[in-house]
């Protein structure tokens, strides 16, 4: 089960790289996201699982998709000149980048089992609540301010005479 | 039923398994493709005409006009399957399974009846049974994935009118999805309240209808139950939202360039989001399997109300695009960030202060 929902995650997040059409990549991306909702439902996380498909696949991917239709970008991209070296740079880069992440991960104590028996599990809402709201509360609020400042930031620009 | 599952060589609990997924794949079908029929006739009704009245079985009985179910079926299957030159191939061919799917998942959590006991097991009238962790946020995942059959089918067309009704339905669908979370999340806050406490979460569509056996959530939540049925119908895309297909300005919106089986798939699952959106409106607000006054009615008796009900909320859908006529898409949006989101949040608040001052 693992395999698959793995490989589902891969093949949508690698189609979605290969799309030169915008909309079809953003169906690649909702592939890839189903992907990783089910992985959350192998770790018996459910509400983690119905959070990403509700959050992600349902309101951030469709409001993309809503202002690529809206840009009329309905042509496919054309294929650019090929830029050897950039191109051979970046994969240089991000293969630097990846090793690096890689020797990070494994080497943190993340890995290993901790003593620490974990009191609150948020794998049902109420759970994620409780967790939410007590320890991370000052998180959650700057959260909020934050989303909060760049919609009116947003707001702002677009509409320059309120 | 243990005799039945030897006989099929069979443990009783996936003997019970298997009937459940007959039952929650077939019932709304069937009502599904009921309702087509009943569109028919109860806006011929409505309208003073009388409706398909001439296919005919075997050429003598005409039932009403039933039977165009079956010829409307036969139809869509032998007609040509055309595909205009300009769609874009693979998606297109993908739409009416995305439109599809997701109308048919839909009902899998909805309780359709009282659970019952027969020797020392329980068998729960659910496809995924209480507890699953899932509960109420399962139907509002699956709605919200239901909206990419609409967008997938309307970009392929590679269509003006198509992608016109496309942006239409996104742009719709997420600012009601909003009041309706809302609407739902004052009905999670009150069932965690009320009742016995359960090892149920207050999120379990299961304990969501147990809570309402002495009252059903409609009158304390008139509120939220008038935001919730309005979103409903925004999420179905039905008049007096239907812009997605909007036949007076946008030829069928997204439906413009499907023919023969597609257009009947994509059809069929408009019907089937029908009776899901009244599955929930009807376990959310009208108590589900609940008969009022009747304390417990047993497997048979709950899951005949819970159809009676079903049916009613399904006919109000009919009856209200009949008699309403269509918005215009400036009045759709202020009425979802003006008038439905305040609305939404002022139940949410207004449940948290009586919650609040029960408490104290």
């Amino acid at each position: 089960m693992f395999l698959i929902f793995a490989l589902i995650t891969l093949i949508g997040a690698l189609a979605m790289f290969r799309q030169r059409n915008l909309i079809a990549a953003g169906l690649c991306l909702v592939l890839s996201f189903i992907g990783v909702s089910g992985l959350f439902l192998l770790l018996s996380n459910p509400v983690a699982a119905a959070l990403q498909i509700i959050v992600y696949s349902g309101a951030i991917v469709v409001l993309v998709l809503f202002v690529i239709m809206l840009l009329n970008a309905h042509e496919e991209e054309p294929m650019e000149k090929r830029r050897l070296i950039q191109r051979w740079s970046g994969a240089g880069v991000v293969a630097i980048l990846g090793a690096g992440a890689f020797w990070v991960v494994a080497s943190s104590k993340a890995l290993h089992p901790t003593n620490v028996n974990p009191t609150i599990n948020p794998t049902t809402l109420g759970q994620l609540g409780t967790h939410l709201f007590r320890q991370h509360v000052v998180a959650f609020e700057a959260i909020g301010l934050l989303l909060l400042a760049s919609m009116v930031a947003a707001v702002a620009l677009v509409k320059r005479d309120l | 039923m243990d005799s039945l599952a030897q006989l099929l060589h069979l443990t009783p609990a996936t003997l019970w398994m298997i009937v459940k997924v007959l039952l929650v794949f077939g019932g709304p079908f069937t009502i599904a493709s009921l309702l087509t029929w009943v569109e028919r006739r109860g806006s011929a009704m409505i309208q003073d005409r009388i409706g398909p009245n001439r296919a005919a079985l075997f050429g003598k009985w005409r039932l009403l006009g039933l039977p165009q179910i079956v010829a409307d079926g036969i139809k869509a299957f032998l007609k040509e399957d055309l595909v205009p030159p300009h769609a874009v191939g693979i998606l297109f061919w993908l739409a009416p399974l995305f439109a599809f799917v997701p109308a048919v998942l839909g009902f899998a959590v909805i309780p359709f009846g009282q659970s019952f006991t027969i020797g020392n097991t329980q068998y729960h009238m659910s496809l995924l049974d209480p507890g699953n962790g899932m509960g109420m946020l399962y139907p509002m995942a699956i709605g919200a994935v239901a909206i990419y059959g609409v967008l997938t089918a309307a970009w392929s067309s590679n269509n003006k009118w198509s992608i016109l009704g496309g942006m239409r339905v996104s742009a719709q669908m997420i600012s009601y999805e909003l009041a309706m979370s809302l609407a739902v999340v004052a009905i999670f806050m009150r069932t965690g309240n009320a009742g016995p406490p359960t090892f149920l979460e207050a999120y379990d569509p299961h304990r969501i209808v147990a809570a309402q056996a002495g009252l059903w959530n409609v009158i304390p939540q008139f509120l939220g139950f008038v935001v919730f049925s309005t979103c409903m119908f925004a999420e179905t895309n039905r008049l007096p939202f239907d812009f997605a297909e909007g036949e007076s300005e946008i030829v069928a919106g997204y439906l413009t360039e499907f023919g023969s089986m597609k257009f009947a798939l994509m059809y069929l699952s408009e019907y089937v989001h029908i009776v899901t959106a009244a599955a929930l409106i009807v376990t959310l607000y009208l108590g589900g399997w609940q008969i009022p006054f009747v304390a417990d009615p047993g497997a048979l008796l709950s899951v005949a109300a819970f159809l009676a009900k079903l049916l009613i909320v399904c006919w109000v859908f009919i009856w209200v695009r009949w008699t309403l006529p269509r918005f215009r898409y400036d009045q759709l949006m202020a009425l979802g960030w003006k008038v439905m989101l305040p609305l939404a949040l002022g139940n949410l608040m207004l449940h948290a202060w009586w919650m609040h001052r029960a408490a104290m």
